[in-house]
């Protein structure tokens, strides 16, 4: 008996300190812990949470998770993760079972696949209950909303950049691009690195980026700027075969000249790339990449540009949720689901233990609680995303059905043009053949 | 090779000294050609072995110094990729991971040579109604692509509450679903003389007795033979664990291997590479002990004393 008593007070007492932490934090109402949501009822329940990515991350969940567990102890959280590709061949299993988590990570390209489906539940009911979006941007949360259901709640964001090695730079006596520079521009800047004719130490030449038209996100950030909405509501393509001519062609020069960094020389060193070998001098890519580009490349001093100005005179830039959470719509435990949804998303402690490694958080008071050293990565992350703010105008475009293959199609054709084995008009009509048959 | 040092008693001995002559130059010549032959033979070796020694290198370097560097010596070796390795992910120990697998391949191995062996006596010494087509149906499932059988196996194992636990990764091993040993069993067991088993049964032996005091003993090799292949097959085994396994203190070491890279946020190669040693290091410590079983159970197709 006086065990349990014990045991009762030691409990109340850590409930005690946690909401005093979680007060302390900041005086956003989003920080407040509501006692009485997903408190109701005390009656012990696991539920499952499942992500995807590497130790590091791993250990920052389960460090947010005890926290969670001190708050909440009648909820149980038995977790699991896996890596990216591995992760979407288990769910997809478990999807045809219909047994996937009570809570897991979600990407947004595979958001209408499963939803569609009717593999996700509806958070909508538990916004204002348990999950508190207080913190939120609207048109944020709107990019996990398909068909009407909340499917998926964004956890944090991040956008297009261009990153750069200075070091590289000042070695081939090349300008960094201005802020204000568009795609013309850094053509030339890509041209005027590569001739240079620097080499590494290790006697690699040193170029100045690789074929930028190569990925899919940059056309859709391309088209954006054009004034192209890249997808309807319906699911159908806002832009049509001239638009992807238009956009490969503009590096047919620079890839005829040799002036971007090799295709073969680019697979060689898969999983790593020109840029983080320090062979080639920048890349566009999320900004939330710069953690992995300093911890690949060794190269402390990278630097962040906004994505160049298209044609309409403005970056057009978008927000993207790079990463949300849902539930399975099988989950027997909703409201515990949602408590922990609610907590991972908004409680400023977990904000503070991620930082900015999942990109920045959506919620105001995590964003608030994360410790930012000068220079340090996360605080260049938080910067670059204030920073671009001013060009931020756009929605993210919301993937259709099937995103994943297209994707995947248009990096293997981009493949097959960078080694000259298509033509920019083939490259088109089978990409939009293949698009056809995969977004039925 | 050995022909040379046959006795050659039987030849006359006027013959003798022509013979040791000509046995001379047989010989060199015999030599020259197998120092060539090793020669190439280690060449090609080498061509081979460069990945594992790359891997085992690697394993030494750090992270920065490994993808895109082909070459073997490390500029600054250091054991703090291994360090890494053992301290474990997310918590759980390698030690854990290490264990799991051991499990897996020796609750496997248990499995396969209890239950194959079993079916397999049935299949070649009993005849039962419909054995043929038992058979058949058995070699069928041989043929059924493992893609196809997943999903509803997982519908099955879920709905038993079976996920995340080892009992959906080891059952059909133990229910000898494994064809592919049954097979080699049944192949290896209807070599072996039916008069040995009729002289038994003439003493009086039942089945039981016949299959432990006959047709144990004499299997050997391809009991040995399927022992190799079933820890091999389940340590490194991938696809099941990721789809039954879904606490990480239950993982065996091939999917602990991938959490240390991630391709949104940062890699973790030398600790990856560090932890692929370590996992070769088993399977390759039982295939040096069992090789010369392997390479005999494979071969033996009669009868050897």
């Amino acid at each position: 008996m006086n065990r349990f008593t014990l045991k009762a007070v030691g409990l109340a007492a850590a409930a005690a300190l946690t909401l005093t932490a979680c007060a302390g934090g900041g005086d956003d109402p989003a920080a407040e812990p509501d006692p009485t949501t997903g408190g109701d009822d005390t009656t012990p329940v696991t539920i499952t949470f499942t992500w995807w990515g590497n130790d590091d991350r791993a250990s920052r969940y389960e460090e947010s998770l005890a926290l969670f567990t001190e708050e909440y102890p009648h909820i149980t959280v038995q977790t699991s993760f896996q890596d990216f590709p591995n992760y979407w061949t288990a769910r997809a299993t478990e999807a045809a079972s219909r047994s996937l988590p009570d809570v897991m990570q979600f990407d947004l390209s595979y958001l209408r696949e499963y939803s569609e489906n009717g593999h996700l539940a509806d958070l909508s009911t538990h916004i204002g209950n348990e999950i508190d979006l207080s913190g939120f941007d609207d048109a944020l949360v709107q990019s996990g909303v398909l068909e009407g259901q909340q499917v998926g709640i964004p956890t944090s964001t991040n956008t297009l950049a261009l990153f750069y090695n200075p070091g590289l730079l000042e070695q081939t006596g090349v300008e960094a691009p201005a802020e204000d520079y568009t795609w013309e521009d850094y053509n030339e800047f890509l041209a005027a690195v590569s001739d240079a004719g620097e080499t590494t130490p290790d006697g690699q030449a040193i170029y100045g980026g690789a074929d930028y038209t190569n990925t899919f996100w940059f056309f859709l950030q391309w088209l954006v700027q054009e004034g192209v909405t890249p997808f309807n509501d319906d699911g159908t393509f806002g832009f049509d075969e001239s638009h992807m001519s238009d956009f490969l062609a503009l590096t047919t020069d620079l890839r005829e000249a040799g002036q971007v960094y090799p295709v073969d020389r680019g697979i060689q060193l898969l999983p790593l790339g020109g840029f983080t070998v320090n062979e080639s001098a920048s890349e566009f890519s999320w900004d939330n990449f710069l953690a992995g580009y300093t911890a690949d490349s060794g190269t402390e001093d990278i630097q962040m540009l906004p994505v160049p100005t298209g044609s309409g005179g403005d970056k057009a830039m978008f927000f993207k949720p790079s990463m949300l959470l849902s539930s399975g719509a099988n989950t027997e435990h909703p409201e515990a689901a949602a408590t922990l949804i609610d907590f991972l998303l908004t409680d400023p402690e977990v904000g503070a233990i991620f930082g900015t490694s999942k990109g920045v958080p959506a919620d105001q008071a995590q964003r608030d609680a994360m410790v930012l050293e000068e220079g340090s990565i996360d605080a260049t992350v938080v910067e670059y995303e204030d920073a671009v703010a001013e060009h931020v105008t756009e929605p993210v475009p919301v993937p259709v059905k099937g995103f994943g293959s297209i994707e995947a199609e248009y990096k293997r054709l981009a493949e097959e043009l960078a080694y000259g084995t298509v033509t920019i008009e083939q490259f088109v009509d089978s990409w939009f053949a293949e698009a056809a048959m995969m977004t039925q | 090779m050995t022909i040379a040092n046959v006795p050659v008693g039987s030849v006359e001995p006027t013959s003798e000294e022509r013979s040791a002559a000509l046995r001379r130059r047989n010989r060199s010549t015999e030599r020259t050609k197998s120092v060539l032959f090793h020669i190439g033979v280690l060449a090609v070796t080498a061509v081979v072995l460069y990945p594992a020694l790359w891997m085992f290198m690697s394993s030494l370097k750090p992270t920065s110094d490994i993808v895109g560097n082909v070459s073997l010596i490390p500029d600054n070796a250091s054991l703090a990729n291994f360090a890494k390795a053992l301290e474990g992910i997310g918590g759980v120990s390698f030690w854990t991971f290490f264990k799991n697998s051991m499990i897996l391949a020796v609750a496997s191995v248990i499995g396969i040579t209890l239950s194959a062996s079993v079916s397999a006596y049935a299949f070649a010494r009993i005849e039962f109604p419909g054995r043929k087509v038992w058979f058949s149906l058995m070699i069928a499932t041989l043929l059924l692509p493992f893609h196809v059988v997943i999903i509803p196996q997982y519908i099955i194992f879920n709905n038993l509450g079976l996920v995340n636990t080892f009992v959906p990764l080891l059952i059909g091993k133990f229910l000898a679903a494994e064809a592919f040993f049954v097979f080699l069993m049944v192949q290896f067991m209807r070599n072996l003389p039916r008069e040995l088993d009729e002289a038994a049964r003439i003493d009086g032996a039942g089945h039981i007795r016949i299959f432990t005091a006959i047709m144990l003993p004499l299997m050997k090799p391809a009991l040995v033979t399927s022992s190799i292949f079933a820890f091999i097959w389940s340590w490194n085994d991938f696809f099941g664990p990721l789809l039954y396994l879904k606490d990480p203190a239950l993982y065996p070491l091939p999917i602990a291997l991938r959490l240390f890279v991630d391709q949104t946020s940062t890699s973790d190669y030398g600790a990856q590479m560090a932890m692929a040693v370590l996992a070769l290091i088993p399977v390759l410590l039982f295939f040096l002990v069992f090789q010369r079983y392997l390479v005999g159970g494979v071969a033996t197709q009669g009868l050897k004393g």
